[in-house]
């Protein structure tokens, strides 16, 4: 516990002085504040780039689009952002020699992996809380409603759906001593999740759906109940992945 | 007592046996050389010391609690100083003390003034910058303030000086040296003149196995070759020493280079024959004809014939075959340059162990 609060310590130095934090919070403010922007604009710009007339058979938008657009940023590009961002999480630190010190010294490997994602947790969340809160600001400034059905829960469903990517990088992470592999192993699992998605069922219980429902939810096309299994399965791949990523890590050679 | 006990040690990386058997004691309170050439195994002893690598066998104990691979307990006794320290290049020294302290378990007041203590003692203190921006001689200082700052009971440094300038190096050494009291410092090494400079205790490791392991008088004595190094104003003058009879009588061998005559007066003594005192018993002084006229006055050369293989190999002490020498050098009236008995290096010794 101590290690553990000693090094998420040096986790977040790291974050702040690398740059990632502020990088991170830079990229998700942009999301956040573009994609109602990017909702009230599109009429215009069609109307400037293709024709007026195009322009005239789009409906008026609205408070939908505007969250549609953030899904599309943030749960598609920003997930891929947030995953090449921390790809090196152990990677550097096992290519440099830099954990062989602390070990030494008595800190705990489980300690090295949770606290690792404790950091990256709470960059994540930070990051998504910013975003969504902008749209949510610029939303009700352009549209003047953000009255939509499920829109915390949504939020909320992306972020687990997030956490499950960072525990998935953090234990294949474990598995190799460079940052590729982290990085083709965690796009190789969402691939399966992707190519698994063609079965239309299959959405109940995949966890990728808790990044791919989320407007569904929001305009009552899918129910909540729908995504139970699915969420309840990525909260179990969780705890298995980081359990699995403390298990090979204890047994790895620094 | 012993501070690390290595027992009978295996280790291999694939079908490359890399430790035999290995064994090895390092007592309190010195400075323990560990040498061996480049591969021999020495980081990987380190390593399995420090539970950072699992052995295949045998047994290690550190201040006699044994060591287990993973999260070893019997760390909190030491301090690791790795060949090329690594730390996170965004920290101040001070914070790296800071958080290797909490890990450690240190109360921050603890930290603050053991880490205060420690970057004064290697030079670091006051220095602000971000580690990024070090030297390797200051990453190698800091390496040290950060390996002693749990005041471990044995510090284990790997290869310290290997990648310093030379002004570098002395400082790093220097530190090391100064730490006898308060620890046991075992580093590794094949630079063997820092070990002569700093080291009571060295091993070296060969084969997997220890070839050789004691304090550096003991191991010199053992293995003294017996013998001096005569240099000649010019090389006529060696040669025709090295031809002289009372050597070539006595069946002394000669080497010549140049104008410097090595002259062996026996074989080292490990094994057969201890090194002898002057005088010992047993040595009696054959007939020396043709020599008597110039034989030094005093001691007089004492030699036997042994009764092995090579009957007429001089066998005397060092004294005596000094003697014979400088009688041979005033008869044959040749002024030595230099005259010096053979002190075994630990270079020679080394070079020995690992042929």
């Amino acid at each position: 516990m101590r290690g553990y609060a000693a090094f998420l310590g040096k986790e977040l130095i790291e974050a702040v002085r690398t740059y990632k934090l502020f990088l991170m919070l830079v990229i998700f403010g942009v999301f956040g504040m573009s994609s109602p922007l990017l909702a009230k604009l599109t009429p215009q710009m069609i109307a400037s780039v293709v024709s007026p007339e195009l322009a005239a058979t789009i409906p008026a938008p609205s408070a939908v689009d505007a969250w549609t657009q953030f899904y599309k940023n943030v749960g598609q590009l920003g997930l891929v952002i947030l995953i090449i961002m921390f790809s090196g999480v152990l990677a550097n630190e096992l290519s440099k020699g830099t954990l062989v010190n602390v070990v030494t010294k008595g800190l705990s490997r489980g300690a090295v992996i949770l606290a690792k994602l404790t950091s990256m947790v709470a960059i994540w969340t930070g990051s998504l809380v910013l975003a969504a809160g902008l749209t949510w600001v610029y939303t009700q400034y352009l549209f003047g409603s953000n009255a939509l059905p499920h829109l915390v829960v949504s939020v909320v469903l992306l972020w687990v759906f997030g956490v499950f990517l960072l525990s998935l990088l953090v234990c294949a992470a474990t598995l190799g001593s460079n940052n590729w592999v982290a990085l083709l192993i965690t796009v190789a699992v969402v691939a399966v999740g992707l190519v698994a998605g063609i079965i239309p069922a299959a959405y109940h219980y995949n966890p990728l759906s808790l990044a791919s429902q989320n407007m569904a939810l929001i305009t009552g096309t899918v129910t909540l109940g729908d995504l139970w299994p699915a969420i309840g399965i990525t909260l179990g791949l969780i705890v298995v992945l980081v359990a699995a990523a403390i298990g090979i890590f204890r047994r790895r050679v620094l | 007592m012993s501070v690390l006990e290595i027992d009978h040690v295996d280790k291999a990386f694939g079908s490359h046996q890399v430790l035999n058997k290995m064994t090895m004691d390092v007592p309190e309170h010195c400075v323990f050389g560990f040498v061996g050439q480049n591969g021999a195994g020495k980081t990987t002893t380190m390593k399995i010391a420090l539970g950072l690598l699992k052995a295949d066998g045998g047994v290690v104990r550190v201040c006699g609690e044994q060591v287990t691979y993973g999260n070893s307990r019997t760390n909190r006794h030491v301090g690791y100083l790795p060949d090329v320290p690594e730390f996170y290049g965004y920290m101040r020294p001070m914070e790296y003390l800071r958080l290797c302290g909490q890990v450690t378990g240190l109360s921050s007041g603890q930290i603050a003034t053991r880490g205060g203590e420690l970057l004064e003692m290697v030079g670091l203190a006051g220095v602000k910058r971000r580690i990024g921006g070090f030297s390797r001689g200051m990453k190698q200082r800091l390496g040290i303030a950060q390996a002693l700052l749990n005041q471990p009971e044995l510090v284990i440094c790997d290869e310290p000086t290997s990648a310093l300038d030379p002004i570098g190096r002395k400082e790093v050494l220097d530190i090391l040296a100064s730490l006898k009291d308060r620890t046991t410092v075992v580093f590794s090494t094949h630079v063997l003149s820092d070990v002569e400079r700093i080291c009571d205790q060295v091993a070296i490791l060969h084969g997997g196995r220890i070839a050789l392991a004691g304090t550096i008088a003991e191991i010199k004595a053992q293995h003294r070759h017996h013998g001096f190094v005569v240099e000649c104003a010019n090389p006529a003058d060696a040669d025709r020493l090295a031809g002289a009879a009372e050597l070539k009588s006595m069946g002394i061998n000669t080497t010549v280079e140049g104008a410097t005559l090595t002259v062996m007066i026996a074989q080292h003594a490990g094994g057969d024959g201890a090194p002898r005192a002057d005088g010992a018993a047993g040595l009696v002084a054959p007939s020396v004809t043709g020599l008597a006229g110039v034989a030094p006055a005093a001691p007089s050369p004492q030699f036997s014939q042994s009764a092995g293989s090579a009957p007429s190999t001089w066998s005397g002490s060092d004294q005596a075959g000094g003697q014979l020498l400088l009688g041979a050098l005033t008869r044959l009236d040749i002024t030595p340059v230099r005259f010096e008995q053979m002190e075994p290096t630990l270079e020679s010794l080394f070079a020995e162990v690992v042929k």
